[in-house]
């Protein structure tokens, strides 16, 4: 299992000092300090579908509780918002969220014959890879392209993974930290304020 | 499109809001709506005729809008700038972080269309005073002049309506200008009267790698020329510009000021000059008279519509917008090429992974170039194209490996861990046009009721071979500087063509100085007249032309 690039605490020490401006640590400690969250757009039970896929498409076991991923979806479909572009074989976002994850619940059912929730992780990841590679049966996937929704799905969700500080610290970024600027630059430099990496 | 009788009265009607979402439909089918009072609709307000009227209104405020209009305001014209977007202050509004900075982007959904639909968004469009200047890599290489004449040299293709000659004045006014970075004399090209007036960038890490690589090979490389300053530089109009800090954000809008956008270049300039710039201004209508002359527009602030005439307009909205208010007012359709000539840069993507950190967040993304691959001897297609180091975001990197390489679960994380030691090269070539590469309106609608645009694109066999020709070179250039785990994300860029500039109004939209074949008061300015792709980044020429169509405008005007 991945383990973080940078010590624990390191974003959040960096947020706290002003080498960060404060329309970055708006950005990023209102990441940090999401409440939980109740699903506007979808019912219950789908959301809970979402939370699942995304915990495989991003499992966490290594930390306590995971980066919520399915959150800034749901808002993002309540509202309304674009990215600026979709796949014209696509239907407009909330069709496209509501069939495919239908999809993902029917080909559930066709190949281990339980509902997707009850599948062991491994049966579980092997329905999102049927998907992905549009072998995944079941008549919604007929009328969704499956392998682009399941590009959108992972897309989307990645975006949301990686924009959460505790996830850049665990790669090992610290862009946010850039209000002097950045002069050690080339291959094999770091300022001082970037932490040794965890070998 | 707006039927016959819209027309006639030369307004759109104000169309409601269709509901596109067919969960959303049947859910309100479902759900039985109470029992209203039918209210009869107030009779809509009537749009206040403005007691003046301007000189010139310019739509967009981005690479092909912000000259010309400063331009304008400095001969002495009434000049009216309609922004789409707010106005920032980078200072203040511009977080590094790319979530944060999604405003930047034309979010309003197009759909992508053909055997390879192109990203739009935060890949290469923009919205705000200043437009896709905001967020652009400030990458400012000139055009070769054997650029504007692919169909001379190959046969295939359109040439420009003139010659290098006719932009490299704007380009070297450009360059002292705008304070732009980069070596002197540039290893590539004609040579020039005049230097860059500022020493190149610092090299990052990926620029550094991409040297070693291409020395191998025998490539030539130098520093890019950016349009971000290596020092503090002072500007006519602006003041004092501090330098660039190496943030590595420029995607993602640059705070300090060191990069040359439009907001901080020729819209201050022009605004010291009388221009009137007006953010949060969506066009919709273009009015005109019963002898086809523009008369003025409609534009929604704030949710209220408003009216301005003109005696010119200038259309600057970028290749997707620009067309589309072409299409939706039926304006300057007659040559049947608006919309036609849809073309976006092939950048296939290289990324290799190293033994050194490169820490690739540092630094201007566009770092190091060669143009050795401009007209390659062994090419088995037509054209050619450049080559670039490219710096890295987290977030985009990590969205591209999600997408190209279709990594998740554990095998994602373990990738990304190692986003300290990839570096990427990619390249920028040009595009054929292609019949089947087109934009229409599609039947579904935006939020303001207006048909959202249906781009169709496919790569054909010129752009499939110098995509395929890249590849293979960049991978040998990273094999070369060391890498392991080399992989390619196939993508396109910049978004060209849809109402290209030529000699005829049988197969052009505008004429050589940007004027409309058949609209007197019309002109274009942005990338959307270029007649082929260029295989360069297309932000300084299309500063160029902007400079130039205002020239040619003003000439004319005498």
């Amino acid at each position: 299992m991945a383990s973080s690039a940078y010590p624990a605490g390191t974003v959040r020490a960096l947020l706290a000092t002003d080498l960060v401006t404060e329309a970055t640590r708006t950005a990023l400690q209102a990441r940090l300090d999401a409440p939980d969250y109740e699903p506007q757009f979808f019912d219950a039970a789908t959301y809970e579908l979402l939370r699942m896929v995304a915990a495989r498409l991003f499992p966490q076991p290594d930390r306590d509780s995971p980066i919520e991923l399915a959150p800034a979806i749901d808002q993002r479909l309540l509202t309304g918002g674009s990215d600026g572009w979709r796949y014209d074989v696509l239907p407009p976002d909330r069709e496209a969220y509501r069939l495919g994850l239908g999809g993902i619940r029917e080909s559930a059912r066709v190949i281990f014959g339980a509902p997707f929730e009850e599948l062991t992780g491994l049966q579980q990841d092997a329905v999102l890879q049927a998907v992905q590679n549009e072998t995944a049966p079941g008549p919604l996937w007929d009328t969704l392209s499956a392998n682009r929704f399941f590009e959108e799905l992972l897309a989307e969700l990645t975006e949301n993974y990686y924009a959460h500080p505790l996830a850049q610290e665990e790669i090992g970024y610290v862009g946010m930290a850039d209000v002097p600027g950045w002069s050690k630059i080339t291959l094999n430099q770091k300022e001082d304020r970037e932490p040794a990496v965890n070998e | 499109m707006p039927d016959e009788e819209t027309l006639e009265e030369g307004i759109l009607n104000p169309v409601k809001p269709e509901i596109q979402d067919p969960l959303l439909q049947s859910l309100l089918a479902d759900a039985p709506m109470v029992e209203r009072p039918i209210v009869p609709e107030p009779a809509p307000l009537e749009i206040p005729l403005p007691a003046e009227t301007v000189d010139c209104i310019v739509i967009g405020t981005g690479a092909g809008g912000a000259p010309l209009l400063a331009r304008l305001a400095m001969a002495g014209l009434k000049v009216v700038a309609l922004e789409a977007g707010p106005w920032h202050d980078p200072k203040k509004d511009f977080a590094t972080d790319e979530k944060a900075q999604e405003f930047l982007f034309w979010n309003d959904e197009r759909l992508s269309a053909g055997h390879d639909p192109v990203a739009f968004g935060k890949n290469n469009s923009g919205t705000g005073v200043g437009g896709s200047t905001l967020h652009y890599t400030a990458y400012t290489p000139r055009p070769q002049p054997e650029d504007l004449h692919l169909h001379r040299d190959f046969g295939v293709g359109q040439d420009w309506p003139f010659g290098y000659e006719e932009l490299e004045p704007y380009f070297e006014e450009l360059e002292q200008f705008l304070g732009i970075s980069g070596p002197t004399p540039y290893p590539w090209g004609p040579a020039r009267r005049k230097g860059y007036p500022l020493a190149p960038l610092p090299l990052n890490g990926a620029a550094q790698l991409m040297q070693r690589g291409c020395e191998a090979l025998g490539i030539r490389t130098s520093p890019a020329a950016n349009a971000a300053l290596s020092a503090r530089y002072y500007q006519e109009g602006v003041g004092w510009r501090e330098a660039c800090t190496n943030r590595g954000f420029c995607q993602a809008g640059c705070s300090t000021g060191a990069k040359a956008s439009m907001d901080v270049t020729f819209l201050p300039l022009a605004a010291a000059y009388g221009a009137d710039i007006r953010p949060g201004c969506y066009v919709t209508e273009i009015e005109r008279d019963d002898t086809g002359k523009i008369t003025g527009v409609i534009y929604q602030q704030n949710g209220v519509e408003q009216r301005l005439r003109c005696r010119h307009l200038f259309l600057c909205a970028g290749a997707v917008e620009t067309p589309r208010l072409l299409l939706l007012n039926e304006l300057a359709l007659s040559s049947g090429h608006v919309g036609r000539n849809f073309m976006a840069h092939p950048g296939v993507q290289v990324f290799g992974t190293f033994a050194e950190e490169v820490r690739p967040f540092k630094g201007i993304p566009g770092s190091l170039i060669s143009q050795d691959t401009f007209r390659p001897k062994d090419a088995d297609f037509a054209g050619g194209y450049l080559l670039q180091s490219i710096g890295i975001m987290p977030v985009t990197f990590a969205g591209q490996v999600a997408r190209g390489r279709k990594l998740w679960g554990e095998p994602l994380r373990q990738y990304m861990q190692q986003y300290n030691h990839i570096a990427g090269i990619n390249i920028l070539g040009d595009c054929l046009p292609h019949a089947d590469n087109f934009l229409e309106l599609a039947e579904e609608k935006d939020a303001r009721g207006l048909p959202k645009p249906r781009l169709h694109f496919t790569n054909h066999e010129n752009e499939i071979r110098m995509n395929a020709h890249a590849e293979k070179l960049m991978r040998q250039i990273w094999e070369a500087a060391g890498a392991t785990d080399i992989w390619a994300f196939p993508r396109s860029a910049h978004v060209i063509g849809t109402a290209r500039m030529g000699l005829s109004g049988d197969d052009a939209v505008v004429d050589a100085n940007g004027k409309a074949f058949d609209v007197p008061n019309l002109y274009i300015c942005d990338n959307s007249v270029f007649p082929s792709a260029l295989s360069v980044n297309p932000a300084l020429t299309i500063m160029a032309l902007a400079l130039r169509t205002a020239d040619k405008f003003l000439e004319n005007q005498k």
